[in-house]
């Protein structure tokens, strides 16, 4: 019986170490060989009572994105990126197979009405540490309002994976801009 | 000071025994003796040791997740990556020591279960705070439980398996917040379930008199309830009233059969089913409960929505093989008029569906909503005197309150539902009441005459 519980317990321990290092393996592959898109980002900010605290992102590329035919939820479908004339990425069209690898990005279903499908992109909040966090909210916010439109991600694709990289404000990384506003202050 | 053991030192001494018995100096007889007294102290004596071992174990998981998760700015994304891991390896290097060395020890195996189960949730949000995963915090909570369950078993943890459970109502409810429109397909709850339910028929077999295994029952039990209660309102078929009849009494049954009381009284199971059969059969007496609501399912139906019809009836199926399987074998001390409680409800299902008027659905009436409310009026009624006579014939005043609190509960409702003048409606009060009075001093009296 104990070494019936013993095996268990090696199966557990190589799960419970294998699921959190698939995780952070699959990105470090994507953050350190996929290619760069920027995306334009569009403004809020819940907590998450786990994973201490995040701003939270809307995108350009997302918001405009609309096509007349209804998506089922079951399948799988990458949204097939290109850049558009201002350097920020945009969808061209959507796609059942993850090719071209380096800008096909899948993405979920999101609303239809008016005859319009939207979609929905895999990334949506920015996690930030519980100090950092309103700071980069009101910098993020006060740098995506109309006429004011200062903030973009830059997110590495692929092989349909996205990994959001860095979220940049007055074209600084994050704590780079924080730390440039602390010090004006 | 008396009773007051020292632990190490009953170690040492139970470990001497097979020393001393080979070496003559006391018989087998009298090393079984000695073993069998300190078995029991120590596992008497440490249930307080477990409550304060696990709280202090769930309190040191958190204060590492909220250490952690405060301040690490300066840290390279490699650097956040090893600490993600260092609170997970030290769990499972305690995990293998307790497994070696300090397996009879429940509060070693409660706490260091619960640290684990800390540490994997750590460990996973780091990581995903670290790379900008996303995902939903029900993903996380599922993906987490599945994680942990198999350490329940290595360890044998039987608040880890109550953890888990009651962390399965956290997934339910972190999906059901998650979307909006749509009610998610909750069918997964019950194969999650249903990979803590071994682990609970161990500890019934080895012993269903501890409270490990009461404590465990009733959890599962809450758990089972807010399970089906997700069941039927993904399923959408007005079935739910049927489903949960059915849960309760097979709980009921399941409390008598599977954890019988010589004593007279009822086990904490039995009386959950019995306070639910009273509290839905109450429910079930209003007249909004047989507003047939047709709820439309968005689409076609699909497997899982069937797979959830299937499971409302489920259980109603099981609550009467139940109480049939021991009828026929002439064996039974539940009630009747209890058992009966999902027949009787599937039969005023079908009389509120008798006379459903096409015209009217948009307002979610049919015309026999009343007749089925009034039949449910009657079943409560007749369920509360037959609980109140069982507790006079039984001489339990619980039972026989709980039967009047029943009655009263119907005829209070009533009160509300109904435009009745105020002085019906004082009279029926006094009624009640003096319903109470009655029985008790009746109870009371049965009492003092068998005292004397």
């Amino acid at each position: 019986m104990k070494t019936l519980r013993l095996g268990i317990f090696v199966l557990a321990a190589l799960a419970q170490l294998s699921v959190p290092a698939m995780m952070a393996w699959g990105r470090m592959q994507t953050l350190s060989h996929g290619r760069v898109w920027k995306f334009k980002t569009a403004p809020i900010d819940p907590e998450d009572a786990v994973r201490g605290r995040y701003v939270m992102l809307r995108f350009d590329a997302e918001d405009k994105y609309r096509q007349p035919e209804q998506l089922k939820s079951a399948d799988s479908i990458y949204a097939i990126l290109k850049e558009g004339a201002d350097g920020f990425a945009e969808i061209d069209h959507l796609s059942s197979s993850p090719t071209p690898a380096d800008s096909a990005m899948k993405v979920e279903p999101g609303g239809f009405w008016d005859e319009q499908q939207r979609v929905v992109f895999p990334f949506r909040y920015f996690w930030e540490t519980e100090k950092n966090a309103p700071a980069a909210e009101a910098a993020y916010r006060e740098n995506s309002r109309r006429g004011k439109e200062n903030a973009f991600v830059t997110v590495r694709v692929r092989n349909g994976d996205a990994a959001l990289e860095q979220l940049y404000i007055d074209d600084k990384p994050l704590t780079e801009y924080l730390r440039a506003q602390a010090t004006k202050k | 000071m008396p009773g007051t053991i020292n632990r190490r030192a009953v170690r040492w001494l139970r470990g001497q025994l097979p020393e001393l018995v080979a070496a003559g100096a006391i018989s087998t007889e009298n090393a079984a003796a000695i073993e069998r007294h300190y078995g029991s102290v120590e596992s008497g004596g440490n249930f307080g040791f477990v409550i304060l071992a696990t709280v202090g174990a769930a309190l040191v998981g958190a204060g590492i997740i909220l250490l952690i998760a405060h301040n690490w700015d300066d840290l390279s994304r490699a650097a956040r990556t090893v600490m993600a891991f260092i609170p997970l390896l030290t769990a499972l290097a305690l995990i293998a020591f307790v497994l070696m060395r300090r397996d009879e020890s429940r509060p070693w195996r409660e706490a260091v279960a619960l640290f684990d189960f800390a540490a994997v949730a750590t460990a996973m949000s780091l990581i995903s705070q670290t790379y900008q995963i996303q995902g939903s915090f029900a993903e996380f909570v599922r993906v987490w439980l599945l994680l942990c369950i198999p350490i329940v078993y290595a360890l044998r943890a039987g608040v880890g398996a109550a953890v888990y459970v009651i962390g399965l109502i956290v997934w339910l409810s972190a999906r059901e917040m998650a979307f909006f429109v749509r009610t998610p397909n909750p069918m997964f709850f019950w194969f999650l379930f249903l990979l803590a339910v071994p682990y609970f028929l161990i500890r019934y077999l080895e012993n269903r008199n501890s409270r490990e295994t009461a404590a465990l029952a009733i959890v599962m039990t809450i758990v089972l309830v807010f399970g089906l209660g997700f069941t039927a309102d993904f399923a959408k078929s007005d079935l739910g009233g049927v489903a949960f009849a059915g849960l309760l009494t097979a709980i009921y049954l399941c409390g008598m059969k599977l954890f019988p009381r010589t004593d007279g009284r009822l086990h904490s199971v039995t009386l959950l089913g019995g306070i639910g059969i009273g509290v839905t059969a109450i429910i079930l007496s209003f007249e909004s409960s047989w507003h047939m609501a047709r709820e439309v399912f968005w689409g076609p139906r699909t497997a899982g929505a069937n797979a959830a019809l299937a499971l409302e009836f489920l259980f109603p199926i099981i609550a009467i093989g139940l109480a049939v399987f021991d009828i026929l074998r002439r064996r039974f001390q539940f009630s009747l008029v209890a058992a009966l409680f999902p027949i009787v409800t599937a039969i005023i299902w079908g009389v509120a569906n008798l006379c459903a008027i096409p015209d009217a659905q948009h307002l979610n009436v049919t015309n026999c909503s009343f007749a089925a409310a009034a039949l449910m009026n009657c079943y409560a009624l007749w369920l509360g005197i037959d609980i109140l006579t069982r507790g006079i014939r039984s001489n339990s005043a619980a039972r026989a309150n709980f039967g009047l609190l029943l009655i009263a509960a119907v005829a209070i409702s009533r009160f509300f539902d109904s435009e009745l003048s105020f002085v019906t409606r004082g009279l029926g009060f006094i009624v009640v009441g003096a319903g109470f009075l009655i029985a008790n001093i009746l109870m009371f009296k049965k009492r003092t005459t068998a005292a004397t």
